[in-house]
C-alpha cells in the first residue's frame, strides 16, 4: 500500500530525512521508534504534505500513485490520515462543523452525497463514545481548551470518522495516563482492518503493549537502521538505543 | 503640495422646498454655518486615513433626481419604508397603522411634530461642531436633506416585526443623496430598525446619511445597518443616540459595498442604568476603504457599554477603527468594554485601529483590547490535512473570527444577506490557485 524509497527531506536547509526506505502492506501495523530528533515527526509531516518540509530526493507511492505530487487535501481524500502529535486549537470553529465538513469533503471525493446535520450528529455521537469523549465536546471549538488526552482522543475520533487507508499516528501515546492510553489504544485497534495500514510513531515501548505491531523499525538520524518484529521493541526497551550504537542522551532524559 | 481646498459652495445649495418651516430654518442655518469650511486633509486627525480617498466633484454636488424608480420591492419579512435618493416613496412602502406608532415623512409634518424633528436633528448637530478647523462631513446632511422620516413610538409601544428602511440610491448620473431618519422612542417602547443601503447605476455618487435615535426611560431599540451599495458609492453616515434611564440600545453594523465608507456612531448614555451594545463587522477588498468611528459617552452613573468590532481586509483594501470611550466625571460605576480584532488576509491590505479612552470618574471599570493578525498556517494545514480544500479551511477560520457577531444579528433576513455577502467576499478573497 505505502512504499517509501530513498526519501530525503529538509527544513530550512537542514537535512532531516536521509534516505528512508519502507514498505507497508494493507492490513499491517508498523511502528517506528527512535530517539528525539531522529526525524520521526518529520516523516509523518512529509507524508501528510506539510510544505514546511522540502522533499529533496526519493519517492513515496500510495497504492501505486505518486503521493508527493498531491496537495495535502488530496492526500487526505485519497485516504492518508495523520493524527497530530500536537493537535491545533481553533477557537470559534465548532468541532462538529469541522468534522462534518471533513467527512463531507471525503464523501464528495468518493462520489457520495453529503451527510445532513442530523445524520452526522448521530454518527459523531456514536464515535465519540467509542473514544470516551463526552458528546458535549462536539459543540466546543476544535480542540479549544481540551486537555492533552482529550486532544489525542479527538484525533482518533477523527480517524474513526474518516476511515483512512493509511493512518499515521504521531506520538499518539505521549501525555496519556494509563486509562487514556487504553481508550486510545482501543480506538486504534478498532481501526485495524485488512484494507488499512497503520504507521505508529512512538518514543516508548509501552504503547506497543496495547497495539501490537507486525513490524518495528528504528529510526536514527534520518535513516532506518534496524527493522524487526515485535520483539525488537522489547529489546530496545531493555537495552536502550545505545545498544544499537546510538548516542542515547536524548532518550536518557525521559 | 496642494493646499487644502474648501467645500464647494455647490454642495450647500439645498433643493426641495416642501418642508415645514422649522426644518427649512434649520437647514438654511446649517448651510450658512458650513460655508467656506475646509475639506479634511490627511492632517485632520479624524479623517487622517480617509481624506485622500474623498472625491467630491462639482458633478456630485447636485441632488440626485427624485423621479428615479423605486426598483423592485424586495421580499421583506417586516414593515418597510422605501426612500429613493433620500426622498420617501409612500407608494413603495408597506406598514400597517399601528396604535402608538407614527411614521411620517418630513414634508407631512406640522406643528409639534415639525418642532420635534428640528429639535432632534439640531441636538445631534450641536454635539458635533466642526472639528480641527475643517468641515465635519457627516454634518452636511443637515444642510442638504430634502426629506426624511420621523418615527415616533408612544410609551409602551412594541413593534412585533422589524421596520426596514430601504435606502435606495439610483446612480444613473453623478450626484448626492441625503437621507435622514429620526426616531423618538417613548418610555418602555421597543423597535428593531433595519437600515438597508442599496444602490443601482454606475455613476460616482455620494450618500450622506443622518440617523438620530432618542430613547426614553426603559426604551429598547435595536439598530441594524446593512451596506451593500455598489463600488461607485461614497457613503458617509452618522448615527446619533441619546439614552435615558434604563434604556437599551443595540447596534449591529455589517458593511460590504462602496468605495469609501465612513460611519460615525455617537452614543450618549445620559440616564442612569442605560446600556448600549455596539457590534460591527467590516470586510474590505479590492481598493475599498472603510473608516468606522465610534464614540460612547458615559454621562450618567451606572451605565454599561459593550463594543465589539471586527475588521477583515483583503487585497489592497484599508479598514480603520477608531473607538472612543469618554467617561464623564459624574459617571461613577460605569462599566465599559471595547474589543477590536482585525484580520489581514494579504500583505497589501492595511488596518489601523485606535482605541481612545478618556476617563474622568474614579470608580469605573473600563477595558479595551485591539489585535491585528493573520490566518494561522498551522491551523490551515491541520484543516487541509483532513480533506478540506484550502479555500474551505480559510473560510472556516475567517468565519470563526466573526461568527459570533453575525449570529447575534437579530433579523434572519439580514443574517442571510450578510452570509451571502460574506460568501461572495470569500470567493474573491480566497480564489483557488
Amino acid at each position: 500500500m505505502l512504499s517509501i524509497k530513498n526519501l530525503h527531506a529538509s527544513v530550512e536547509g537542514k537535512q532531516i530525512l536521509k534516505g528512508i526506505n519502507l514498505e507497508i502492506k494493507a492490513g499491517e501495523v508498523h511502528a517506528i521508534m527512535g530517539p528525539n530528533g531522529s526525524g520521526k515527526s518529520t516523516l509523518s509531516q512529509v507524508l501528510a504534505g506539510n510544505e514546511t518540509f522540502e522533499v529533496t530526493e526519493g519517492e513515496v507511492t500510495l497504492n501505486g500513485d505518486n503521493l508527493l505530487e498531491l496537495p495535502t487535501e488530496e492526500r487526505a481524500r485519497e485516504g492518508v490520515f495523520l493524527a497530530f502529535q500536537y493537535p491545533v486549537e481553533i477557537p470559534g470553529v465548532s468541532n462538529l462543523q469541522f468534522l462534518r465538513t471533513a467527512v463531507n469533503a471525503m464523501r464528495k471525493h468518493q462520489g457520495k452525497d453529503d451527510m445532513n446535520a442530523a445524520e452526522f450528529m448521530k454518527l459523531a455521537k456514536e464515535v465519540s463514545k467509542q473514544v470516551d469523549l463526552d458528546p458535549a465536546f462536539l459543540k466546543r471549538g476544535v480542540n479549544e481548551g481540551f486537555s492533552g488526552g482529550e486532544k489525542k482522543r479527538n484525533e482518533i475520533m477523527q480517524a474513526l470518522l474518516l476511515q483512512p487507508k493509511l493512518a499515521i499516528l504521531d506520538e499518539t501515546d505521549s501525555g496519556l495516563d494509563i486509562d487514556a492510553l487504553k481508550v486510545v489504544s482501543d480506538g486504534v485497534n478498532a481501526l485495524r482492518a485488512p484494507d488499512r495500514a497503520i504507521l505508529m510513531i512512538t518514543h516508548y515501548q509501552r504503547l506497543l503493549d496495547y497495539i501490537v505491531p507486525d513490524y518495528v523499525h528504528v529510526l536514527v538520524d534520518g535513516k532506518i537502521i534496524k527493522s524487526g518484529g515485535r520483539e525488537l521493541a522489547l529489546e530496545l526497551e531493555a537495552k536502550g538505543y545505545g545498544w544499537l550504537g546510538v548516542n542515547d542522551e536524548a532518550t536518557a532524559s525521559h | 503640495m496642494k493646499s487644502a481646498s474648501t467645500l464647494s459652495s455647490a454642495f450647500l445649495q439645498s433643493a426641495g422646498q416642501a418642508l415645514p418651516e422649522p426644518l427649512l430654518a434649520l437647514r438654511a442655518n446649517r448651510a450658512s454655518a458650513l460655508t467656506d469650511l475646509l475639506l479634511p486633509t490627511r492632517k485632520t486627525e479624524n479623517w487622517k486615513y480617509s481624506a485622500k480617498h474623498l472625491k467630491l466633484t462639482d458633478e456630485m454636488a447636485s441632488s440626485l433626481p427624485l423621479s428615479a424608480s423605486a426598483g423592485a420591492a424586495a421580499d421583506i419579512q417586516g414593515y418597510t419604508v422605501v426612500l429613493v435618493n433620500g426622498v420617501v416613496r409612500p407608494e413603495a412602502s408597506n406598514y400597517p397603522a399601528l396604535e402608538g406608532l407614527s411614521i411620517q415623512r418630513f414634508s407631512d409634518l406640522n406643528g409639534d411634530d415639525a418642532e420635534l424633528a428640528a429639535d432632534l436633528l439640531g441636538k445631534s448637530i450641536s454635539d458635533q461642531p466642526a472639528k480641527h478647523g475643517s468641515i465635519n462631513l457627516s454634518l452636511l446632511n443637515a444642510a442638504r436633506f430634502e426629506d426624511g422620516l420621523l418615527i415616533q413610538l408612544q410609551p409602551g409601544t412594541v413593534l412585533d416585526q422589524p421596520l426596514f428602511v430601504i435606502h435606495h440610491t439610483s446612480a444613473s448620473h453623478s450626484g448626492s443623496a441625503f437621507p435622514c431618519i429620526l426616531v423618538a422612542a417613548g418610555s418602555n417602547s421597543q423597535l428593531t430598525l433595519v437600515e438597508d443601503y442599496v444602490s443601482s447605476g454606475e455613476s460616482p455618487v455620494m450618500v450622506n446619511t443622518a440617523t438620530e435615535f432618542s430613547l426614553g426611560d426603559g426604551a429598547n431599540i435595536t439598530s441594524v445597518r446593512l451596506n451593500t451599495e455598489g463600488q461607485n458609492v461614497q457613503h458617509m453616515g452618522t448615527t446619533g443616540v441619546r439614552q435615558q434611564r434604563n434604556s437599551r440600545f443595540a447596534s449591529h453594523s455589517v458593511g460590504f459595498g462602496g468605495t469609501l465608507r465612513r460611519h460615525d456612531l455617537h452614543v450618549r448614555l445620559e440616564g442612569e442604568g442605560a446600556e448600549c451594545k455596539l457590534n460591527g463587522v467590516v470586510v474590505t477588498q479590492g481598493t475599498q476603504h472603510y473608516d468606522n468611528h465610534t464614540t460612547i459617552e458615559h454621562i450618567a452613573a451606572h451605565c454599561n457599554s459593550e463594543e465589539t468590532y471586527r475588521n477583515i481586509a483583503a487585497d489592497k483594501s484599508h479598514a480603520i477603527f477608531n473607538g472612543r470611550i469618554h467617561i464623564h466625571q459624574d459617571a461613577q460605576k460605569s462599566n465599559a468594554n471595547m474589543s477590536n480584532k482585525n484580520l489581514l488576509l494579504t500583505n497589501g491590505a492595511e488596518i489601523d485601529t485606535k482605541p481612545e479612552l478618556e476617563i474622568y470618574a474614579d470608580d469605573v471599570k473600563c477595558a479595551h483590547g485591539a489585535t491585528i493578525g493573520q490566518l494561522d498556517n498551522e491551523s490551515i494545514f491541520y484543516l487541509v490535512s483532513r480533506g478540506l480544500s484550502p479555500r474551505d479551511a480559510k473560510v472556516l477560520l475567517t468565519m470563526a473570527f466573526i461568527n459570533e457577531l453575525v449570529a447575534q444579528i437579530p433579523v434572519e433576513q439580514v443574517r442571510d444577506t450578510a452570509n451571502t455577502g460574506l460568501n461572495h467576499f470569500f470567493d474573491q478573497a480566497f480564489q483557488e490557485v
